[in-house]
């Protein structure tokens, strides 16, 4: 594993593509975050992939910050040459929770994009399929990660 | 999950939630006579919400239902949730609570991986013996496990700052004469499935997994490497003791059911090695630093990554100052790999005999899918 690699990645990401990236920083040896502009998400995703290395998808989800009315989006992608996690971040706000699906840049956010969906109500799309993956199909509770959700006497 | 749907000329299989070997999961089967040409996968049948249940907990609480993720696997899983907690509270680990953690994470590993063999032998219906002897050996490490912590399953053993006692007296010469017996039944094992030409046609060259589409598709653990690709956390990023343990990270190009069998027999193998290593050469000094019973991480995140016998299982803790977690985000190795068997039938020919050697040879733990 090169030293430095996270340094040199920031470096490169922000010369190829400032007006794709609103920040990116080292959190700790191997953990970079990358926090994408909402309307370039889709493109950047694609650099990541095709310039970056960025085949590896590993993992997606998001946090609720209903006290900054908004909700963060992470994809947790893996360079398998580097090794180190890069969290691609974007920011939406509560109340227009759309983004294009990562599944046409990795296919395997599939399954992911569908939990995000079911406990958080994020939409995607271009999704092939974005039904439920672990709640029952007839729930109506609500969604369930999110910070005001109730256990007891949510709408049914 | 709402069922897709089915292309004219296609028979649809539903295949668990009670089958005995598909596990607590249904899998839908669009078959065309014998060939598979589409699976899809209906997850959650065991989802309890520990996400949200860590989030309602203090720190050292949520080690308890966390480690109910994988009840074969509870050190390390409770190890990646630990790890975070560290982090984020800014404690240090004594160098002997790390060795200890090491041994106990690579014991509960052969347990897991004993487990799948066991599997793989009920799953090609040849004998149901090696079944019975994977867990009659099991309980070398189980008796081994409950004189260290108290529990044969279940320990919450790892606390934040370290482990919750040191080794009982006389512990290492038991591990060592279990590790012992252990290598011998492993020949055994190897004599009885590798070398056994009908389990070998069960299993070679069924469902054929290609490097590049085994990262394309985000697999991981034995499944990654089973395809040729050397990613392991515990030499990427080194925690816990790996960092001054000597093992190999163990690959097999074949990419069939059969490597990732393989790659399960010799990480036992480098298991045992750890084991031994960590009983003959565990330094001395305390087990654990003190950490407050209620403490508060200040407002951060941390990201933790652990290699349980699945693969990698990512923590990312978020947290507000409060004694509770903010947000808890379980990276789990069973989901990204259950994908990649969902894609299976797209990439290689896979009949319906060999499904459930497929789907074992990825040894799924659906508790720890569905969370």
């Amino acid at each position: 594993m090169p030293e430095g690699a996270e340094d040199a990645f920031i470096a490169a990401l922000k010369a190829a593509h400032p007006d794709l990236v609103e920040e990116a920083v080292i959190l700790r040896q191997k953990r970079v975050s990358v926090v994408a502009k909402r309307e370039g998400l889709l493109e950047l995703a694609r650099a990541l992939r095709d310039e970056f290395g960025f085949v590896h998808p590993v993992s997606a989800g998001a946090v609720d910050y209903p006290k900054e009315n908004r909700m963060q989006m992470i994809y947790y992608l893996m360079n398998p040459s580097s090794r180190f996690t890069l969290m691609l971040r974007v920011n939406l706000p509560r109340d227009d929770l759309v983004l294009p699906s990562m599944t046409q840049v990795w296919e395997a956010m599939s399954f992911h994009e569908r939990e995000t969906k079911e406990m958080f109500g994020i939409d995607f799309e271009g999704h092939p399929n974005l039904v439920p993956l672990l709640l029952p199909p007839d729930w109506r509770g609500g969604y369930p990660l999110r910070k005001d959700f109730k256990g007891e006497g949510a709408p049914t | 999950m709402t069922e897709p749907e089915i292309k004219p000329d296609i028979m649809r299989i539903s295949w668990g939630p009670q089958h005995p070997m598909s596990g607590q999961t249904r899998i839908l089967l669009d078959v065309d006579g014998e060939k598979v040409h589409r699976i899809i996968a209906d997850l959650g049948f065991t989802h309890r919400g520990i996400e949200k249940i860590l989030e309602n907990r203090t720190f050292l609480k949520g080690i308890i239902p966390i480690e109910r993720m994988v009840m074969v696997d509870t050190a390390n899983i409770g190890l990646g949730y630990v790890l975070a907690i560290e982090e984020a509270l800014g404690v240090e680990v004594p160098e002997r609570a790390n060795w200890i953690r090491s041994m106990l994470c690579e014991m509960t590993r052969i347990n897991s991986h004993l487990y799948a063999f066991g599997l793989q032998a009920e799953a090609t219906g040849y004998f149901p013996a090696v079944f019975l002897w994977t867990t009659i050996d099991r309980e070398v490490l189980l008796d081994l496990m409950e004189k260290l912590t108290g529990a044969r399953w279940s320990y919450n053993f790892f606390l934040p700052g370290g482990v919750h006692h040191d080794l009982p007296e006389g512990f290492q010469e038991e591990v060592l004469e279990g590790v012992d017996y252990l290598r011998r039944r492993f020949q055994q094992y190897w004599d009885a499935m590798v070398e056994n030409a009908t389990f070998e046609m069960r299993c070679k060259g069924v469902a054929v997994l290609k490097k590049e589409d085994a990262i394309r598709l985000g697999a991981t653990g034995p499944v990654l490497r089973g395809s040729g690709v050397d990613m392991d956390v515990r030499k990427d990023e080194p925690y816990a003791a790996y960092g001054d343990l000597d093992f190999k990270v163990i690959t097999e190009t074949a990419g069939d059911s059969m490597a990732r069998l393989k790659v399960r027999f010799h990480e036992i193998e480098q298991s045992l090695n750890i084991i031994e290593q960590v009983a003959n050469e565990i330094p001395g000094g305390p087990v654990k630093t003190r950490v407050p019973l209620f403490a508060r991480a200040k407002p951060g995140e941390v990201f933790s990554r652990v290699e349980t016998p699945r693969g990698e299982m990512g923590i990312h803790l978020f947290t507000d100052g409060g004694m509770n977690p903010y947000r808890v985000k379980i990276n789990s190795p069973t989901l990204r790999n259950m994908y990649v068997f969902e894609r299976l039938a797209e990439l290689d020919e896979i009949l319906v005999a060999d499904l459930t050697v497929v789907i074992n040879s990825i040894d799924p733990w659906y508790l720890d899918s569905d969370r």
